[in-house]
Parts: structure tokens; sequence; C-alpha cells
């Protein structure tokens, strides 16, 4: 196992609880500057929950299950971190990371391994 | 329960401080022992290691009673021979001690490692600290550790807001700030605290509880211990000398068998006619496997190389049992390649910036209610404790490392001058911060701390040719780690010197806009701080 391949899940992590934290008013307002209707909320819940349920299946695919769910807490835990950080302080940037930090992950796994 | 939380936190904060600081160190055990032993830097492992070791040992205890080969693997890049010789048993039922050599896996030379006790010290002092009676020490860390689970458990069901605060960090904000720190690093890290905390208590589960077992042997652990564990005791007497075989065919036939690196020889009574050489691999790692044994293994006879018995290692460990592993194995990272550790590492350091915030918001949230009043004698003995075990800790870390490389090798007692050297940095740090309990006594602390850790590679360079800048450096990836590690702490320790330095005593303002009552709180706020 490479560093490389844990980027997948670790930037699957960021973006889904970015889409979590973006799915509570608070923090809604604060990123994205508008009062955001109920239903936009649910979708980014949802949303959210499902990249997390990726993340946990990208958690599958590299270690054996035990090991993978362990992991998979970890690396929530991980990208969690710099999304409390980035929140107050640049939080436009921590909306735009979300898509585009997966995608460069799949990129990186795919040529450099 | 608020109370409780915050009382255990802070009474057991500065141990389990140091208890997380030494333990997230121990993920990295053997590569801290490895750097603190230059004279093993050059050894590479070649195919004819076990030839190597098997001529080392026929050289240098031809008529022991047993011998251990640990051949090198990616963590460790030389070659362990032990032996017991084949002498009476010096006390009554006490084990012989037996002899131990290092060698140069690639040249075969044994080789003299400077006395130290590396990495062991830090994780020994993780579960048994130091200079305490053995059991005394281990039962005050596992007080510590159920007094952790308590303030988890007691955190999360008084403080239920922190859910609702999962992703909340206003920063600038003194004890708010802290507040939210100590919150993000908890309630993020939550799995990993109650793993940690929870296995913790596991692994001492036979000291901790010990009434089952006693009630089902007589001869209560040691029992226990011979069944979950059996140990295969060779036979009493050797027997007429012999020659045995080459060691090269058997450690190929063994690789092949198990398709997984051969990793440990062991024989009992090399050069009889009754020898018996076992030879075993590494196992595919797996998270609920045995913690010790089970690895698979050949045994051959040792006069004509014939195989004896094939064993495929822990296939069938009972599922109880598996579950006990795999908690244990989760604390002690066993199965981990270096990614995983790397990432058990980061979870330490998290769970160290928790209980660090948690014991600096405690003097944070007291600082801000004396409202700019003089701060008493408690709470700038706890502004002190603070620092000695946190910026303190750290300088005492240093100070070991460096003492390896700076005190001359022939040194009496060398290993023992390397922890006097830990604990009298750690005493000077104690009492400059008790005199200093300040935000003066902070920046010194942590100006001492950037300094001595930037040092580290320096030193290094200057005392051994693998650093940095040196091929031999990097040929082991844990040396140059080593090194990278220390200029990344000194970095973080630096930033916090900025950070706490940058603001000023008196804030600026402009006179008779607030009154000066009102300044005050914040310029205490940062002492605290």
């Amino acid at each position: 196992m490479t560093v490389i391949t844990v980027t997948l899940p670790l930037t699957l992590a960021y973006a889904g609880l970015t889409a979590l934290a973006l799915a509570m008013k608070r923090h809604h307002e604060a990123a994205l500057g508008a009062k955001p209707p109920p239903a936009r909320l649910r979708a980014f819940r949802i949303g959210g929950w499902v990249l997390i349920a990726l993340m946990v299946a990208s958690c599958l695919r590299l270690w054996p299950t035990g090991l993978a769910l362990s992991m998979a807490l970890g690396l929530i835990t991980l990208a969690g971190l710099p999304l409390v950080f980035l929140l107050p302080y640049r939080p436009r940037l921590m909306v735009w990371l979300a898509p585009i930090l997966p995608v460069l992950a799949v990129i990186a796994t795919l040529i450099l391994t | 329960m608020a109370w409780l939380h915050t009382w255990s936190g802070l009474l057991l904060g500065w141990l389990l401080l140091a208890m997380f600081v030494t333990g997230t160190s121990a993920y990295f055990r053997e590569e801290i022992s490895l750097w603190m032993a230059p004279e093993l830097h050059h050894s590479q492992p070649s195919p004819d290691t076990p030839a190597l070791a098997w001529a080392a040992l026929n050289a240098r205890a031809p008529d022991a009673k047993r011998w251990d080969i640990h051949l090198p693997e990616a963590r460790s890049p030389v070659a362990e021979l032990r032996w017991q010789p084949d002498t009476p048993a010096t006390e009554e039922g006490g084990r012989r001690r037996g002899e131990r050599a290092v060698m140069d896996a690639g040249t075969g030379e044994l080789l003299e490692p400077r006395a130290s006790r590396g990495g062991d010290f830090l994780y020994r002092f993780h579960f048994e600290l130091h200079g305490v009676p053995r059991l005394w020490a281990r039962w005050l860390v596992c007080v510590a550790t159920m007094f952790m689970l308590v303030a988890i458990i007691s955190g999360v069901i008084t403080h239920k807001k922190i859910f609702k605060d999962f992703f909340t960090f206003r920063p600038g904000k003194g004890q708010r700030s802290w507040l939210d720190s100590h919150n993000a690093t908890a309630v993020l890290a939550l799995p990993f605290h109650f793993m940690i905390t929870y296995s913790g208590l596991l692994i001492f589960m036979v000291m901790l509880m010990p009434w089952g077992m006693n009630a089902a042997y007589e001869d209560g652990w040691r029992g226990f211990f011979q069944d979950v564990f059996p140990r295969e005791e060779a036979p009493a007497e050797g027997g007429a000398a012999a020659t045995m075989v080459d060691i090269a065919p058997l450690v190929a036939r063994t690789r092949a068998t198990f398709d997984q690196p051969v990793r440990r020889i062991s024989v009992d009574w090399p050069n009889r006619d009754n020898a018996v050489i076992r030879v075993s691999t590494d196992k595919a790692p797996h998270i609920t496997d045995q913690r010790r044994g089970g690895n698979p293994t050949l045994v051959f006879n040792g006069g004509n190389g014939e195989l004896l018995e094939t064993r495929p290692g822990d296939a069938a460990v009972p599922r109880a049992f598996r579950v006990y592993n795999l908690l244990v194995n989760l604390h002690l990272a066993r199965f981990a390649d270096p990614t995983v550790r790397w990432l058990f590492f980061l979870f330490g350091v998290g769970g160290t910036a928790m209980v660090a915030t948690g014991m600096l918001l405690w003097v944070s949230k007291r600082t801000q209610q004396l409202r700019g009043k003089a701060p008493g004698f408690s709470l700038r003995l706890v502004n002190g404790l603070n620092m000695a075990s946190l910026t303190g800790l750290f300088a005492a870390m240093a100070a070991y490392f460096a003492a390896n490389r700076i005190l001359p090798v022939e040194l009496a007692a060398r290993e023992s001058w390397e922890i006097r050297v830990f604990f009298l940095t750690w005493l000077l740090a104690l009492g400059h911060a008790l005199l200093r309990p300040d935000r003066r006594g902070w920046i010194e602390q942590l100006a001492t701390i950037s300094v001595l850790w930037a040092a580290l590679p320096v030193v290094n360079m200057t005392t051994t040719d693998s650093h940095l800048f040196s091929a031999a450096g990097w040929r082991h990836g844990a040396l140059a780690g080593f090194d990278l590690v220390c200029l990344m702490l000194a970095g973080a320790w630096g930033y916090a010197l900025w950070r706490v330095a940058r603001k000023a005593p008196v804030p600026a303002r402009k006179p008779g806009a607030r009154p000066a009552r009102r300044a005050a709180p914040a310029r205490a706020a940062e002492d605290g701080a």
C-alpha cells in the first residue's frame, strides 16, 4: 500500500464532512452567504452521507474488513481537522476544495499506482 | 457531571499528556531505536543473511542450548542473534537470561551499537513510567486510563452540545477558542480516543481483573498463559555432537511454502544429533491475529533437513479471542504498513492536542474569570505544571535524543545517562515553569524547544554520516523520517511561539476610549494562554 491510495478515501471523507457542515444552517450561511431553504439543507445532508458511504466502500477495497472500518473512522477524523480550521478562516476555499480534492485523488491514484 | 470531566481531566491530564506523547512516539519505537544506534545504519540485508547468521552463531556459540535468529525486515536492517548457553539455570525456576548480538546483515560482522535504551525507553514510559516499581506504575497508568474513559463518557453525556458544534471553531477569542479546539480534537477523534483508552485497559486485563483466572487455575496467570500461549520447551538434554544441514535450502523452502519472507529461525540443541530447526515467516498481517507467535512455521530435523511438521499459523483463533486481538492490535498498530503507521501517529498527535487544549482551557477559563486581577497561587501552579508537562516534556525528549549523539560512546552506564539527561532536563523545565508560570515562561520554553528540535538534525549531521544530506541517511526511510519529524516539530513550536509572542502584552488602545479595567482581562487571558 502506498500513501497515494489513501488519498481517495481521505478526500471523500473531506467532501462528505463539508457537505454535512453545509447541511447545518449556521455553517451554510457562513460559507455560502445565503439563507438556505430546508430542502437544500436536506440535499446537502443526504449528499454528505452518500459521500461518507462511498468513502467507507473505498476503504473496504483497500483493507480487510476489520481494519477498513477502523481506518474509515480514523480518516474521517483526519479529514475533519482541516475542515474545522478552514471554516472560520477560508470558508470559500473549504467549499471549493470539497469537489476538487476527490477528483485530484482519483487522477493521482490512476497515474501513480 | 461537568465537574467530573473538569477535575478528572485536570488532575490526570498531566500524566495522560506524558502517556500520549510517549505512546505516540512508540508507534515508531523501532525507527527511533535504529536512529539511536548509528553503528547499525550501514547494514544492508542480502539473500545470504541467513547463512551469515548461521556461520556467526556457529563461530560464537556452537554448543548452546538454543539459537534464535531474527532476520532483518523493513523496520530493522540488521540480524539479531540470541542464544541460551548450555548451563544450569542460575536461580530455581528462573529462566536463565540468554546472550544477544547484533549482526551486520550484509557482511556478517558482529556490530557493537552504543549502549542506549532507544525507543524502548519512551515505549516503556508510556505504560510503566520510570523508576517507580513496575506494578505500581502500571496500576497508576491504568487508573489514569480509567479516568480518561470516565472523562470521555461524561464529556459526551454532559456536553451534548458538542455534536451541534461539531464543525465549530471560533478563532482569536481566548477561552472560547480553546474550548472549540478541545471540542474539535476530542469529538472528531472520539472513535480513536475511545478505542485507545478501552484497548489500553484490555492490554492489562489480566492485571486489572485476575479473579476469573485465579479461580480457574491453581497457579493463576502462569497456568492461563501456558494454555493461551503454549511455550515449547526444548528436550532437557542435548544429544551427541553432530553436524547440521545448511540453512539456506530450508529458508528457501519455507519461503516458497508460505509465500512470505522468512523472519525467524530457531534451533533447539544446535550441532547435536537431536537438533530441531524451526523456520518461521512473516504472517500476512491480519488485524485479528495473535499478539505473539502464530507465524507460519516449518519444523525440520537439524541433522538431515527432513521436514518434521508444517504449522500454518494461527488460523484457528477462537472468536472471542479475535475480538480481544482486534482491539489490542489496533492499540499497538501491529498490523500496520508504513502508511497506516503514519496515520496512527497522526491520531496520537491529535490525542495529545486534545489533552493539551483541555488543560490550557482550564487555565484560560479561570484567568478570564479573574477580570484582570493577578492570578492566585493555585492558578499559577496549574499554569506552571501545564507548561512543564507540555513544553517541558518535549525539551526532555529532545535532550534525550541529543544525549544519544553527544555522550561519549565508551561512557560507563551510558544508557542510564541518556535517561538521566531526559529527567534532568524535565526537572529543569519544571523548575523554570514554576518560577515563571506566565506568558513570559511560555515564550521562553517554546523558544527553547523550537531551537532544540531544530538542532537535532544538525547534531546528527555532525556526529554521524547517515543524515539528511547523505545517501546513508535516506537508505532507511526511518532515518530521514526522524530528522524530518524533528524539523516539523521545531516548525510547529516556532509557529506556536510566534502566535504567543505576537500578541502585545498590553493591547493598543486610544487613551480614554475604553476604561482600563476592561482591557486588562484580555491581557490576562493571553497570559493564561
